[in-house]
């Protein structure tokens, strides 16, 4: 990507001409009609390639499935999350102990507290 | 540290998402390929539902995130108009 960008830039050396590099956003677009059209070709049979009715029945509401997967999912990591939640002692500690450290420090320099 | 309110909150959430996961996984996946006259369709309803009851509860899902954003926001602008 990086070797073509300095090639094609040669023609205008003022304007870097536009590499072709897949944003993330393209990426994800990508990804998502590729998807979309194979559920789309196996639930509407859009290729008449005969298949059983069952694959179809099971195919149709895949969208939805993977939707109320997700949730579920973000179900079971909240939970997870409340109940593993846990206190930091040593990083509350090692606060504490800089707090001191800057009154100290202050009190050195003259600020009255 | 977690309480054990906490944990037993957080571990029925688990639990509960599992089973939701595990009967609408064999609700839509596995029940096409049972025949239409086993037993295992009398635990289940007909099919369309598996479709509509989740669009129902999305419907609501939404209708009360929504209703919370308003009221958020409602909440959140009055004391600007006092001022």
């Amino acid at each position: 990507m990086l070797l073509s960008s300095s090639l094609f830039s040669g023609f205008s050396p003022e304007i870097p001409a536009p590499a072709f590099i897949m944003t993330k956003l393209l990426e994800w677009l990508f990804g998502v009609s590729v998807v979309g059209a194979a559920w789309a070709l196996v639930s509407f049979d859009l290729l008449d390639l005969s298949l059983p009715q069952t694959y179809r029945e099971v195919a149709w509401p895949m969208p939805l499935y993977l939707l109320v997967s997700f949730g579920c999912y973000s179900l079971a990591t909240v939970g997870y999350r409340v109940a593993t939640f846990n206190d930091c002692d040593e990083a509350s500690n090692e606060l504490q102990e800089q707090i001191k450290e800057a009154k100290e420090d202050l009190r050195k320099k003259g600020l009255k507290m | 540290m977690a309480t054990g309110v906490d944990q037993a909150v957080g571990m029925s959430l688990v639990v509960f998402s599992l089973l939701l996961f595990t009967y609408y996984s064999v609700w839509v996946i596995i029940l096409p390929f049972v025949d239409s006259d086993h037993i295992l369709h009398m635990y289940f309803l007909p099919r369309e539902y598996s479709v509509i009851l989740p669009g129902i509860a999305a419907v609501i899902l939404l209708l009360c995130i929504g209703a919370f954003t308003a009221v958020i926001m409602w909440k959140n602008r009055k004391p600007k108009k006092v001022d």
